[in-house]
This record gives structure tokens, sequence and C-alpha cells, in this order.
């Protein structure tokens, strides 16, 4: 595994699986560089809210040599650059992210919640999230779901 | 037709064959779906939320639910994670009634898979025969573990109780008896003309495509990629049982199906040679008894990917040094299965549609966790 791209560091994990670390400025132009090295298969992507930044971190997978790879990523301003051009399974994993970290991927084609109505406060799996606000879903004419705070107004 | 006048049809999400909660906004030319949008989120609990607040041992009972159908894959993968990050040896018994669980609850997510597929399909009569042999299963389950389908067998350190001598005869007889049925449920599928006419060349999803959407397991194999986690990276005893992956390079409907059928038989095999390999020891590590749990603590993390029976089923653990994860990522491989859907239902009728669904082996627990 080869690459141009200046990175932070490198590590073994406690799982013996590569870990490159990366400032986000170099973040698109490394996943380009392993995208062309034969990692096609972007196996995870997993927001990790460490309280005053934001760490993502992509589990990518060669499906011809079978080598693993994980790369990291900080964030404080809450904002990664999308993937999503260069492999498809990042649509969804992104949109998730976005959905329960409230990651903002810029560039995304479609940057909807995934799980939640449209409209819900917050991002479920943020560590600051106020689990003791209730939310209660109804549905609109279209069909399509959404929350508001009044308990007559959920099912 | 042009696209301001196709129709709008909504299905589901409480819709017989949709295979639980899926909600799809499909847009018509006549009997053409020309866009498909899936619309999920109906089952979500936020189980990663909840196992950030609870001890590693009991998070196990939420990866039960979540495939509700093949629970003890998902304890497998979830220990396999939480193991090594906790530093838990198990024992060499503990692996092989591990091997020897989880892929009986592949056949039997495998069964019930069938089963409903054929009622995707207008066929009522392989859903009984697959329940009658999924029956004999759970009873299995219920030997071990006290319990059918969450069955809630494993634990970190071992499991919950040694499996019996009973439960022995009951797997070996389940060996002996099973293909001869197999046999029965494939023909009736098989040498059905509707069947073979609404499965042959139809839904078929290429190499790059699957690999792209990362698509694993069945339908991956069905697409003529030879991956499979027990070989490509062998956990518990995967390398020391003989089994081989099943793989077509058609791509279509009748591919996934036969792969599918082609496991069962595989995942018999390896069950028939673990029962006769199991040694003796202990069943559980007393490292990890329940007061000592409490205290221990897990640092670092962990990605363990493991086979389960809809493909790759990963859990990333991150532990911060405290008695609880600090974060828990579960890789569904269902979800990135129906994110393929919509490149898989374009220009096929709306009945087509269901076909090439049912072939994606669904289950709502995993996708929307």
């Amino acid at each position: 595994m080869n690459y141009t791209v200046q990175v932070i560091g490198e590590s073994v994990g406690k799982d013996g699986r590569k870990i490159i670390k990366v400032t986000k400025e170099n973040f698109l132009d490394l996943m380009k560089d392993l995208k062309n090295q034969g990692f096609d298969h972007l196996s995870l992507i997993t927001g990790v809210d460490r309280k005053d930044f934001m760490e993502v971190v992509y589990h990518l997978h060669s499906m011809k040599t079978n080598e693993y790879v994980v790369v990291k990523v900080e964030t404080r301003d809450y904002k990664v650059p999308s993937v999503a051009g260069l492999w498809n399974s990042a649509n969804w994993d992104e949109r998730e992210q976005y959905d329960l970290l409230g990651i903002i991927f810029e560039g995304h084609p479609n940057l909807k919640r995934l799980f939640l109505p449209e409209n819900w406060v917050g991002h479920p799996l943020r560590k600051n999230y106020d689990m003791k606000k209730t939310q209660y879903i109804n549905m609109d004419e279209e069909g399509n779901d959404y929350a508001t705070f009044d308990e007559r107004g959920g099912w | 037709m042009p696209s301001s006048e196709w129709v709008e049809l909504n299905f589901g999400p409480q819709h017989p064959s949709m295979h639980g909660v899926l909600r799809l906004k499909a847009k018509l030319d006549g009997e053409i779906v020309k866009e498909i949008e899936p619309v999920i989120g109906y089952l979500h609990r936020n189980a990663e939320k909840i196992c950030e607040m609870t001890y590693f041992n009991d998070n196990l009972i939420y990866f039960d639910r979540m495939d509700y159908v093949g629970a003890m894959n998902m304890e497998v993968g979830y220990l396999e994670a939480a193991e090594k990050l906790l530093d838990i040896s198990i024992s060499e018994r503990v692996k092989w009634i591990r091997v020897i669980m989880a892929e009986l609850s592949r056949i039997a997510a495998h069964l019930v898979w069938a089963g409903a597929y054929g009622l995707d399909l207008g066929m009522l009569t392989p859903f009984f025969h697959c329940f009658i042999e999924r029956e004999k299963l759970l009873t299995i389950f219920t030997e071990v573990s006290g319990s059918r389908q969450e069955v809630n067998y494993m634990c970190v350190g071992g499991v919950y109780q040694d499996i019996t001598e009973k439960a022995i005869a009951e797997i070996e007889d389940f060996v002996r008896e099973f293909p001869k049925r197999l046999k029965d449920i494939f023909n009736m599928l098989m040498k059905n003309d509707i069947f073979l006419s609404r499965t042959k060349g139809i839904g078929i999803l290429d190499k790059e495509t699957a690999i792209s959407y990362g698509v694993t397991g069945p339908m991956l194999r069905a697409s003529g990629v030879e991956y499979d986690v027990r070989k490509a990276e062998p956990y518990l005893v995967y390398d020391q049982v003989n089994f081989d992956i099943p793989v077509s390079y058609k791509g279509d409907n009748l591919a996934r199906v036969l792969v599918r059928f082609e496991e069962m038989r595989q995942s018999l095999k390896i069950v028939e040679q673990a029962i006769k390999k199991i040694p003796d020891g202990p069943y559980f590590n007393p490292k990890a008894k329940k007061s000592l749990m409490i205290r221990m603590r897990g640092e670092g993390d962990v990605y363990a990917r493991t086979e389960s029976s809809k493909g790759e089923f990963g859990v990333y653990i991150v532990g911060d040094g405290g008695v609880k994860p600090y974060r828990v990522r579960v890789r569904s491989p269902t979800l990135r299965n129906l994110s393929v859907l919509p490149e898989l239902a374009k220009d096929v009728m709306i009945a087509d549609m269901i076909a090439i669904s049912g072939t994606l082996d669904l289950v709502f627990g995993e996708i929307d966790r």
C-alpha cells in the first residue's frame, strides 16, 4: 500500500488492522488513492462523538487481495468531505451518520435523514443528546412521517 | 410516457410481501417501475445508543433482536469484537459449540427465507415444509438454551450452559434427516415452471455494482465474487472444518436461490464435522463471571467481521476504559443489500419487483436496528 498523500500517522489497532490518521484537507485525496489501489469495498463508516470533536472512521477492504485498512479523520466543525462519489455504499452510510450524529458530509448527493423523520430535533447518538425530551411521530397527508413534541399529535 | 405522467405508488410499510416494515415509493409507467425509493426506519430502536448505556455482557439481548431469525449469528458477531476488546479467551469447546449453533441458526434463517420467498411468488406449500424443519431446529435451541428464537445463549467468556447429550443426539438426528427434507423443499420450488420463469434472468446484479454498493453474503456470491468471511478471515474454528463456498456467475434471482440452498447443505456439512470434533473442556471462562464483568474495562477500538446468514456482519466497538462501551457500531449486511434495490428494480414489472426484493432476504430488525 503506497500513497503519496501526507498523513498524520500510522499504527496497528488492537484487532491487528492498520490504521491511517489523516487531516481533513488531505482526506479526500487519500481515499481516491486507496480506491485506485484496489480498495473497492467500503465496509463501514462510523462517527464517534469524542465530545469536543468528531472522529469519522472508514473501514476499507479489498475484495481481490483481502487487505484491510482503517482511515480515521477528525473534525471539529462536524463537516467531512463526502465519498459517495467513490463508493455507492457510502450514500446510505453517510445518511445514517448524518441522521444519528449530525455529521455533514459535504458534496453528498442526497443528504437526508435515513431512519428518523426529517424534522426530528437533535441527533440521538451525540453524547449531549437530551433523552428526557420525548418526541412523538405522526403521519402527514403525503404519507411521510413527522415528529412533534406534542403528546396529542402522536400515535 | 413522459415522466410527468408517471403514477406514484406506495408499497407498505404494512404490505404482506415486504417482509416486515419496508416502505417503497415507486414511480410507474403503466406496469413498469421507473424509479423506486426505499423508506426505512419504522423499526428503529437505536440499539447502538442502548448499547452505550449497558454493560458489555448485557448488550447481547439487543443483538439477538437484530437478525431475529438467525439470532446466534448476531451473538457470535458481537462476542468476536467484545472478547477481543476485553481480552477474554474462550476454550476450544466453546468455539466448537458456537460454530455448531451459528450454522444451525444459518440454516434456520435460510429456511425462513425459502418459505417466505415461496409465499412471495404465490406458493403456499413450501412455507409449511420449511417451518416444520425450522421447528426441529427451534427444539434444539430450546434444549440447549431454554428459549426458541431470541435465545441469548452465548455470553462473554463462553456460553450460559453446556451443550447436553440430548441436544447432541437431536442435532445428529437433524443432520441425518434434513438432507432428504431439503431435497423435497428444493424440488417443490425448482420443479415448478412458474417459479423458474419468475426467477430466471430477472434482477441481474453485476459484480462491480454489487461490490460498490457493499453487497455481501449470498447475494454477492450469486454475482460471482468468492467472498465469505469464514474463509477470508477465519474466526472461531472455521479454518479447521472442511466446507466450500457456493458461487454462481449469473447474478439473477435464480442464482441467489441456488446459492442459499447450497449454503444450507454446506452448513450441514460443518455441523456434521463439528459434532464429531467437539472436545471436552470448560464451557465458560470464570474470568468473565457476572460480578467481575461489571468491573471489566475495555480500551481501544476493535472491529470484528463475521459471516451471518445475510452477509458480512461487522461490529465496531470503541472503549474508553470504562465498564460500558463508548461507541458500538453495527455493520448491517441487509442495509447494504437493500440499498442496491433501486438499481435492480429499474424498468421491471411491479410483480418482478416483488420477486427481486424477496431474494434480498430482508430482516428489518437488522436494517433499522
